[in-house]
């Protein structure tokens, strides 16, 4: 599981660099992944980022051109969104290193933080 | 009936009023670990303190309550024929099956909440590998807000954005990476989770249902600290200051406001982190005090009714 992860990133750093949809040929011939690939293991894998919806393809000639389906900044600003919409959340698995803290949260600090100092921390 | 009864009692009084004495300890500049500790033990204390109330109340020789009172004997006696045993046995059965109950609930949604959270951590580690190049343990986002995060697990991930490195200076960035690095360490997202099963099994008692919200600030205070550690304050508390100026849109405002101010304040003048040894002290003297402190309250409330009841 660990490494079908590992190549779907070292996958996905290949289509972003390249800028032009690339078969799943040329995308082996781009891995550097220190051993050979199969070709299927790497088919598959662009399959598999295929179903999740990380890159679209084209059908040119017999075999599928593959391409990100989104640029890395935004696939990086789509995880912030998610990441900050669910901070407070209860069973957010993240700590945020700038919490908003809920009102419910952080209750019972604010009523023992003195006003005068409440006042000039702000 | 009357230990049983000053236990719970006791137990009660702690959780209604150690959550206001550890906020104002925090507050007043005073170790955010050793509140944890206190915290989580006074939980465990009043927990324990309730269970031997019912076991008391069910048992028919009560039983460790006599030797102790060995002095008050008559009046002991008295109080305690005073009440038919029918109440005790009635009242011990309801209380069992509340506990029976309660503790059903804790574990239940401690499990139902544990598999939610491998899921849903599964899916955003699956997400931040593709999105994120990976530096060391750190996952760098190309993205222009300064933010870092640190996600559980083992190994647990530390992401960080572009924004972060290009806007705060290099001890600023070491600042927020020790930060995260010591959240993960210090398991923290365990002890918040440990906090919300708490609230959601006990919620009537402030001890339980405030749990998540003071846990999660104490354990930020604690990261705040490991990272004055490393990288002194002024970096941690100029970082701190730049990154949540960002932060989430809309509430950047209600950040500014609230638990941030308890951050930076203690940042600006707090007392330096003690020191590993003396900081293992602490938390150990807390949390013998916790775990007695139901005890010895029960004790004073016992003591408080014989005198009431048996004017000498």
């Amino acid at each position: 599981m660990h490494g079908l992860g590992e190549l779907e990133a070292a996958v996905m750093n290949v289509l972003w660099q390249e800028q032009q949809p690339l078969k799943v040929r040329e995308v082996l011939d781009l891995l550097e992944t220190g051993k050979k690939l199969a070709y299927t293991t790497v088919m598959t894998v662009l399959d598999n980022l295929h179903r999740k919806g990380w890159v679209t393809r084209e059908l040119e000639g017999k075999a599928y051109r593959y391409e990100p389906a989104l640029s890395r900044a935004e696939a990086a600003a789509r995880t912030v969104r998610d990441v900050l919409a669910s901070s407070g959340d209860p069973e957010a698995v993240l700590m945020h290193f700038a919490q908003s803290a809920t009102e419910r949260e952080s209750e019972l600090l604010r009523q023992a933080l003195p006003r005068k100092k409440r006042s000039s921390a702000s | 009936m009357t230990v049983a009864v000053s236990l719970l009692i006791g137990a009660a009084l702690m959780s209604w009023l150690a959550p206001t004495v550890l906020a104002r300890r925090v507050v007043n500049g005073g170790d955010p670990l050793v509140a944890i500790v206190a915290w989580l033990t006074s939980a465990a204390a009043v927990a324990l303190a309730a269970l031997g109330g019912v076991v008391l109340l069910l048992l028919p020789n009560h039983g460790f309550g006599e030797p102790l009172l060995a002095a008050l004997d008559n009046c002991w006696s008295s109080v305690q024929h005073g009440t038919p045993p029918s109440v005790e046995a009635v009242s011990g059965v309801v209380g069992a099956l509340l506990l029976l109950g309660l503790s059903a609930r804790l574990v239940v949604g401690a499990v139902g909440s544990a598999r939610r959270r491998a899921r849903r951590r599964a899916d955003q580690l699956a997400v931040l590998r593709i999105a994120a190049r990976r530096d060391g343990e750190t996952l760098w986002l190309e993205h222009g807000e300064p933010l870092a995060f640190s996600l559980t697990g083992r190994p647990g991930v530390i992401v960080a954005t572009d924004g972060l490195a290009k806007q705060l200076t290099a001890p600023q960035v070491d600042a927020v990476l020790a930060h995260e690095r010591a959240h993960l360490t210090g398991r923290h997202h365990l002890i918040v989770a440990i906090g919300e099963a708490m609230a959601g099994a006990f919620p009537f008692l402030p001890l339980f249902k405030l749990a998540p919200g003071m846990l999660r600030e104490l354990v930020e205070l604690v990261a705040d600290a490991a990272a004055v550690r490393e990288c002194g304050a002024d970096a941690v508390r100029s970082a701190l200051l730049k990154v949540s100026r960002h932060g989430a849109p809309g509430t950047a405002l209600a950040m500014s406001g609230t638990s941030m101010d308890v951050r930076v304040e203690r940042l600006l003048d707090g007392p330096a982190p003690a020191s590993r040894r003396r900081q293992l002290f602490s938390c150990g003297l807390a949390g013998l005090t916790a775990m007695a402190l139901p005890v010895l309250v029960a004790a004073g409330a016992m003591f408080a009714v014989v005198t009431v009841a048996c004017p000498a």
